[in-house]
Formats: C-alpha cells, structure tokens, sequence
C-alpha cells in the first residue's frame, strides 16, 4: 500500500532531501480547530457578496507576507530580487508567465510579476464596478423554502448578478485566486526558510495558505489541477487533521501520500 | 523531529536580516494573529444571528414575514461584508462643525457622505498618542467601546488611521454633555438629581458588567441622547481588569511642585482666588467661572482631578468601586454647585482628596436632605465602605433612591431633552468656544499603509450594524 503512496509522492517529482515545509513538524498552525467555519457562506448571504468579501480578505492576508520580501531593505535590496528568483517560479517544475500587451507569454523575475499581480488585483478590487460597494444595492441568497422570488437559470442568470456585480466577476475572482495561489506557492518554494523560517513566520504562513486553499476550493475558486505545484502540502494537511473531511480541499488530496509524509517524519 | 526525508532544518538566524526585514516581522505577525482572531469573533456572532433568525423563522406568528426577515437578514450580513472591504478615510465625510476638544485630539460632528448619516468623529493625533504613552489608553477605549452593545454607553461603529491620526465614529449625542447642563442650570433640585444619578449608576454597573473601569466617571464624559437620557463616553481611561494599571503617572504629578507643573489650568484662572471650602451661594458667578476654566482644563493634557478617587492616586491598587466614588462626587455637584474638592490648582485638588476625611465639607447655606447627605457620604469614603463595593444594588437600595424603578428609566420623560431643530443641531454644544478648523483634507493616496504603523495595528474595528434605515 505504502509502494502506492511512494509511487504518488514520487510523481511529484520533488526534490530530496524533501523541502522544508513538507516536514510535518514545520507544517503547523497558529490557529486551532476546525476553520471551515471562516470561510463557509453565511446562508442568507448572497454568493457573489460572500465571494467578493473572501477575494478581499485573503489579498490583505496574502500581501501581509508578500510585503516582506517585496519591501526594501536600508541597503535598497528586496529579499525577493531578479538575483534570488530570476523566474516566478514555484519549484523547478513550475514557472509561471505574464501576459503582455500582445497577449504574448513572458518570463519575468518573481518580484516584477508580483508587481504587475499586485497592481492587477487592486485595479480590480478598487473598481466599484467589479465589486460595488454602494450599501443600498445588496441582496441576499435564494431559499427555496422562504423565498418566492423567481430565480433565473441559464446564461441569464451569473453569481452576484442580483447585488449588482457584473457578469465576468466570478470570472475574475477565479483568475485572482489563481494569480494568488501562484505567489504563494512561490514563497512556499522560493522563500520558505528564507525569510519565513528564520523570521519565525512560518506557522502564519501555514494557517494564511490552509485558509486559502479551504477557502478557494469550497467556493470553487481554485480547480483541482491548479493545485498542483503545492499538492503533496495538501496531501499532508489533510492526512494531518487541518483539513476535515468534510472539506473540497480534503476530497483533492491524496491522503496516502500524506500519510506516507507523516510516516517518514516518524510522526504517523 | 529531523529525518533523513527531509531537508535538515537550519539554525534559526533572525539576525541576518535588516532592520526593516525585522519590523515587517512584528507586522506579519501581527497582523496574521490579528486576523484569526477577527476572522474568529465575526464567524461566531454570524452564527449567533443565524440562530436568532432560525428561531425567529420557526415561530408561527412570523409565518407570513418569513421571506422578509430572511431577505432582511441577507441584507443586513451584506451590507456589513461591503462595509468590512470598503475602506474608511476621512474623505468618506463632510465636516459639520467642531463639537469638542480634548489634548490629544478633537470630536467632530460629521455626515457620511455615502448614506447621509450624521456621526460624531473623534480624532486622536498619533504623535501626541506616543510622546505622552497614551496608547494603553487608546486601546482600552477602543476595546471597551467595541465590546460594548449596552445603551448607556456611547456606541462605536468603527475606527479607522491615517498617517496623523486615530479616528473613532462614534454615535452623536446630541444633548451635549452633564458638565453643559450644569454650567447652564448651576444647581439640580433633589428630583433632578436623582434621575441622573440613577441612570449614571445603571451606565457604570453595565461598564463594571462588562469587566472594565471606566476610571474617568465625570460630567464631561456624560452625554445626552436624543432623548436627553444619558451615555457614557471618552473610555480613554477606562481599564480592563485585565491589564496592569499605572498610578506612577499620578504620584508623579503628586510629588511635582505647583510652579513647574504643567497642571497649572490655562487661561488667566490664576487671579482668581476660589477654594470650595470659601464658596457660597452669593458668588454662583465665581463657581461658573470655575466651571468654564475647567471645560478649558479639559483640553488640557491632563484633565481634571475632582472626580478622582484617592486610591487612584496610590500604587495599593484600587478597583471597581473608584467609580463610585466620582459618582458621589457628581452628586455633590448637582446638588450643591461644585465638586466636593474643587480648588484653584489640581495640586489642592489632589490634596484634598487624599485628605477627604477633613476636607470633605457640606456648606451650611445649601439645604439637603439627610438622604442625600448620607448616600453621599456612603461614596466618598473609603473603598472598604464605600457603596457599591459589594455592586450596584447596594446604591440603588439606599433610602435616596426610594420609589425609582431603575429598570424603566430610559422610558421615562427625561427633565431636560433637548429642543433639537434637525439632525445636526448642535446647539447644545459650547462650538462657539471652539476653534472651527477646516474641512478634513483627504488622506492620501495608499491610506492601508498607515493602518499598518505598527503600534497601531489592530486599532481598526468595523461593529456589525442592526439597523440601516
């Protein structure tokens, strides 16, 4: 059965010894219990509300780590500089590439792409068109048993449609926690020890990205295979217990290869 | 721990990285700890007003407004999410005027410019916050006030920075405040007295049920609603039993000469020679000019004194029941004209106080009932006898209260409401004693970053809103 685990753990193609943050005793928390709750929808909020809110709350969370490597140092240096991370890489097998004007794929050094991540997300979540935020338009979620209101299906009807957010918004949000997803995995892979570990950060950084990643998938926001360059962490948190079975994240995972990691830490 | 597996872990080596790698740490940190625990908070009392709505669902005679408090509830949860991701600026509101000034800030009477809503905003200066150590203080206030849903206490609906300050929003009362009314009516009779009195026992016992002491119980600090039913404000004192208190900052002032201590009161006070124990009636004009120097010693940094229990003043720790003492002071103040210890400086004051026993004085020319002389001699005592050291009852039980149902009172016709001509009336505010500075300039551009000034991360609250009309 182990032969299994082994063969998936294999196929990931990491590189040994195994980095750092998928030693479970490094893959630990500052929050405990069950945070499904954070980001389950309220029932009798309207999707696109609650998924706007949720876009917005982890951006800030994010950037709370993406600031200390982006920020100058006194000496006029970033930690994360075209020197440390020529490519917005997540690993060896991932980079990823910047559309540009031409619609045309290009590699940039990390700190350039967080850049440009940075300025595109804000564009969008400070257009009050993408995400209004006039009190008097909000709406509120259908219920069959309670609600008469009739209810469109089809291409007419989108998420946040009835509290004013236009049609590509879900869209958008989904290519946000894409491009989220990407710079975390790329401090996950570029910046974990330097300067998380050592700046005792990690177990913030833990419980912001299991955060994410329950959050992106309950709410469909991230798909399966974009998982993938921070699969085998996945795997651990739900072998480990930070993610209930209950849970999308969960249901992802390859629970044998977290266990397989558990047990070759000698904590299975 | 370590396993061949996996990469070994290295020595952990903060010091290898600059200063400003060290202070986006504490930041980090913070802000991700602060995070969880707002994340937390806010997804328990949502699940508290689900249940509330369930239950309220289920109830027969709801069944035809079902839809309408489902559709209610979505609303009211949404309208809150859009306020937790809007960011609030100054530029958010219309300045109206300028209703009070304090040392360390100033409390504006402004509209949001979105919905129309009238609010008062108080403004703290951040620099003077960290030279004079007041941020405990600022702390404890917000704290206090967020964690409060109680109507006899000001309510804060959200906080916000920017590079030079700290706001609150808080509600607006219009009534002006206690020390206002007194200046204007010089004396309560007993009647009038007692209903203060009676509602400012219920706004501290919801204060003391909360965990805090509000410690700066004085006219100033009482507001009048609508209403004219009074509201606790200004919990920059106010502290949690949680955290350590600091009566070096009032044995200093203690020991401080009179000539080289900044508590010497603004403006040309000094002339006038006014010792309470000398005060009658004949120079009620006098007591007004006591007053008004006061309401300046209000802007002054360090506030008045004759409210202020003894064991404030030592380092013999004190507890809840040094607010009953400055209610018994109040009471004083309303019935006879001034605070038992008023004096030409706050060094008198002080000592006064300290030496109560002997100084603590009724004057002969002022009649009082023997009620109102023994429940005031009840408070100002030591706290080992004081009234209320046991809880509230032990006040409301006293013979001075007979016949008041305290469980009624802000139903009651209040025996001054204010004649309010519009929502930003503010003739009960002294304005015209006050500097009308200009509108607030907008913060500028990437405000988020102010907010992330470390020794004010976390200052930020957002209060879920009940009722939006």
């Amino acid at each position: 059965m182990m032969g299994s685990a082994d063969e998936a753990l294999n196929a990931y193609q990491l590189p040994k010894p195994l980095p750092i943050w998928l030693n479970p005793a490094y893959a630990r928390h500052i929050v405990k219990g069950n945070f499904m709750t954070l980001s389950a929808r309220p029932k009798t909020v309207e999707e696109g509300e609650w998924v706007a809110h949720q876009v917005v709350e982890h951006y800030r969370n994010l950037w709370n780590f993406v600031r200390v490597i982006y920020e100058k140092e006194e000496d006029g240096k970033t930690l994360c500089n075209s020197t440390t991370c020529p490519r917005m890489s997540a690993g060896a097998n991932h980079s990823y590439t910047w559309l540009n004007s031409r619609f045309e794929p290009i590699e940039l050094p990390a700190f350039e792409y967080i850049t440009l991540m940075q300025r595109w997300i804000s564009g969008k979540i400070d257009d009050t068109k993408m995400f209004p935020t006039e009190a008097s338009g909000v709406s509120f979620s259908h219920n069959p048993q309670i609600t008469t209101t009739a209810l469109l299906n089809g291409p007419d009807e989108w998420v946040g449609k009835r509290s004013g957010f236009p049609q590509e918004f879900f869209g958008i949000c989904q290519t946000i926690f894409l491009q989220m997803f990407r710079v975390y995995a790329h401090l996950y892979w570029a910046h974990y020890t330097e300067p998380f570990y050592h700046l005792n950060l990690e177990k913030q950084l833990n419980s912001c990205f299991s955060h994410f990643v329950l959050t992106a998938t309950a709410l469909d926001l991230l798909k399966p295979q974009e998982l993938e360059p921070m699969q085998p962490l996945i795997d651990l948190w739900a072998a480990n217990g930070t993610f209930p079975p209950e849970s999308k994240a969960y249901e992802y995972a390859n629970l044998k290869v977290g266990q397989r990691l558990l047990q070759l830490a000698g904590m299975a | 721990m370590s396993s061949p597996e996996f990469a070994p872990p290295p020595e952990r080596r903060t010091d290898t990285y600059g200063r400003n790698a060290a202070y986006n740490q504490k930041k980090c940190f913070q802000v991700a700890q602060g995070f969880f625990l707002d994340a937390v908070r806010r997804a328990r009392e949502r699940n508290d007003r689900l249940k509330d709505l369930e239950r309220r669902l289920e109830s027969p005679e709801m069944l035809l407004r079902r839809e309408q408090l489902w559709s209610h509830s979505g609303k009211l949860e949404a309208r809150y999410l859009r306020f937790l991701r809007t960011k609030e600026q100054l530029s958010n509101y219309s300045v109206v005027k300028t209703i009070g000034k304090g040392y360390f800030g100033e409390v504006k009477l402004v509209r949001k410019i979105q919905d129309g809503r009238v609010y008062a905003l108080k403004r703290l200066f951040k620099s003077e916050m960290i030279s004079k150590e007041q941020l405990p203080r600022v702390r404890a206030e917000r704290d206090a006030l967020a964690e409060s849903d109680s109507e006899w206490v000001t309510k804060l609906y959200t906080t916000f920075q920017d590079n030079t300050s700290l706001y609150m929003l808080m509600e607006f009362c219009p009534g002006g405040d206690l020390m206002t009314i007194l200046i204007k009516f010089q004396i309560f009779s007993e009647d009038i007295t007692r209903f203060y009195a009676a509602e400012i026992i219920n706004a501290i016992e919801a204060v003391h049920n909360l965990g805090f002491i509000h410690r700066d119980i004085k006219p100033d600090n009482i507001l009048l609603d609508r209403g004219g039913h009074i509201k606790l404000a200004d919990f920059g004192l106010s502290k949690s039993f949680r955290k350590d208190h600091d009566s070096r900052y009032y044995q200093e002032l203690l020991q401080r000469p009179a000539s080289t201590s900044q508590m010497t009161r603004p403006g040309n006070r000094v002339s006038v020679n006014i010792d309470a124990i000398q005060l009658t009636v004949s120079n009620r004009s006098q007591i007004n000019e006591w007053r008004r120097s006061r309401r300046l010693m209000a802007y002054s940094s360090v506030g008045t004194p004759d409210y202020i229990a003894p064991e404030l003043f030592y380092d013999q720790g004190y507890s809840f029941e040094i607010d009953w003492w400055s209610l018994g002071t109040i009471i004083y103040e309303c019935l006879v004209g001034w605070p038992p210890f008023a004096s030409e400086n706050p060094q008198d004051t002080y000592r006064k106080i300290v030496n109560w026993q002997h100084t603590l004085f009724f004057p002969d020319d002022i009649q009082l009932s023997h009620n109102a002389v023994h429940l005031i001699r009840c408070m100002i005592t030591q706290p080992e006898n004081r009234l209320g050291r046991n809880g509230a009852i032990e006040i409301k039980s006293h013979p001075f209260f007979a016949g008041v149902d305290f469980t009624t009172l802000r139903r009651i016709r209040a025996p001054f409401e204010p004649p309010l001509t519009s929502d930003i009336d503010t003739s009960c505010f002294p304005v015209e004693d006050l500097p009308q500075t200009e509108d607030p300039t907008p913060s500028p551009a990437g405000a988020d970053e102010y907010e992330m000034f470390l020794p004010f991360i976390g200052y930020t609250y957002k209060r879920f809103q009940t009722s939006y009309t």
